[in-house]
C-alpha cells in the first residue's frame, strides 16, 4: 500500500463519489486518470484490504431496532451457544472477548418486540441468559480510519 | 415493518447497493440497468438518503485487521449519577481511535452506562487510551473487554432483492 492508494482509502470509506463516473472525479482529487483509480481498488479488494463497497444504513431510520447483547458463556457451552446465536441473520458481529461476560454480538430485528422475542428464544434453545443492552444515546458511529499518517 | 416506502425498482436497487457496489466504471449506472431504473434516478435516490441520514456512510469497508487497525477493545464505562454524561461521551466520541461511543441502559448486575469501542495499531494501545481517557474524564469504573475472537462479521441486510419480484 503506497500514499496514493492511502489517500484514496481516506477518501473512499465516507467520501465516495455518488456521480456516474465516481472513479473519474476521484482521479480528479489524486491526480490519476479513472483507470488507474479503478485498477487501485481492484487491487485493494483482492489483497481483501476493502472488504466492500457500499451504503451503510442507519437501522433506526428504517424503523429496525438494534442492541447490543452480552453472555456469560461456560467454555465447554460456548460453541453451541455461538452456533444458536449466529443462526440469526439479525446478528451482525460477534466477538468472544477476555471478560466474565465473554460474548458480545449486535443484533438488528425489524422492531424492539422482535428483537426481545430472538433474544428469548436464544437463551431458551441454550439455557444462557442474556443482557440487552440497547442504545439510549449515540454520540459516534464511525468506522472510517486515517491512513494517510500525514492528513 | 419499515417507516420509509420505496418502489419495487428501489428496492431491488437498494438491495443492491446495500452489498457491493458493480465492479466497474459506472456502478450506478450499471445497477440503474439492472433494476430498470435511470442512473440519474438511482443517483438521486442514494443521494436523498445520504442527505436525510438514512444512509449514514456511503463508502469503501475496510478490514481494519489488514490495513493496520489489529487490536480492538470494548470499554464499558460506569459514568456516575451527578457526572454529564452527555459531555463525557462528546468528548471520548472527538478521540480519532474511537470508532462507536454509546449510552446504555445499565442492567441489574452491569452497572456499565457509557459505551466506547478503542481501536489500536498496537498491543496496549487500547488500555493507554482508555487509562488517558479515565485520568481526562473523571471516571474512574470502567473495565476494558478486549477481543479474543471475531465469531461473526457481516452487514445487516435490509433489502430484499426478491421482494420486487413476488411483491
Amino acid at each position: 500500500m503506497d500514499a496514493l492508494d492511502k489517500k484514496l482509502l481516506d477518501i473512499i470509506q465516507s467520501d465516495f463519489p455518488l456521480q456516474a463516473r465516481p472513479y473519474a472525479v476521484l482521479g480528479q482529487k489524486l491526480g490519476l486518470t479513472e483507470a488507474e483509480v479503478l485498477a487501485r481498488v481492484r487491487a485493494l479488494k483482492g489483497k481483501n484490504i476493502i472488504r466492500r463497497i457500499g451504503a451503510n444504513f442507519q437501522s433506526r431510520k428504517l424503523g429496525w431496532h438494534s442492541t447490543l447483547c452480552a453472555a456469560h458463556v461456560p467454555e465447554e457451552r460456548l460453541e453451541a451457544f455461538v452456533a444458536e446465536v449466529n443462526r440469526h441473520p439479525g446478528v451482525t458481529h460477534n466477538y468472544l472477548r477476555r471478560h466474565r461476560f465473554n460474548v458480545w454480538f449486535t443484533f438488528i430485528g425489524e422492531s424492539k418486540e422482535a428483537v426481545a422475542e430472538a433474544l428469548a428464544q436464544m437463551t431458551a434453545a441454550t439455557g444462557i441468559p442474556i443482557l440487552n443492552l440497547p442504545a439510549s444515546k449515540m454520540f459516534k458511529i464511525k468506522v472510517d480510519f486515517p491512513m494517510d499518517d500525514n492528513a | 415493518m419499515s417507516l420509509l416506502k420505496f418502489s419495487a425498482k428501489e428496492e431491488k436497487a437498494l438491495a443492491i447497493l446495500q452489498a457491493n457496489l458493480p465492479d466497474s466504471a459506472t456502478p450506478f449506472g450499471d445497477i440503474a440497468r439492472e433494476v430498470g431504473l435511470s442512473e440519474d434516478e438511482v443517483l438521486a435516490l442514494v443521494r436523498r438518503l445520504k442527505a436525510d441520514g438514512v444512509i449514514r456512510r456511503f463508502g469503501a469497508t475496510l478490514r481494519h485487521q489488514k490495513a493496520g487497525y489489529g487490536h480492538n477493545a470494548m470499554v464499558a464505562w460506569y459514568v456516575e449519577e451527578g457526572l454529564d454524561i452527555g459531555e463525557i461521551g462528546r468528548k471520548m466520541a472527538e478521540r480519532p481511535e474511537i470508532s462507536h461511543c454509546y449510552v446504555r441502559a445499565a442492567c441489574l448486575d452491569w452497572p456499565y452506562n457509557l459505551y466506547t469501542m478503542i481501536h489500536g495499531r498496537n498491543p496496549g494501545d487500547c488500555l493507554r487510551l482508555a487509562e488517558e481517557l479515565s485520568r481526562e474524564t473523571g471516571v474512574a469504573q470502567f473495565d476494558v473487554l478486549e477481543s479474543i475472537r471475531e465469531m461473526k462479521k457481516t452487514s445487516m441486510i435490509y433489502f430484499d432483492r426478491e421482494k420486487g419480484v413476488t411483491a
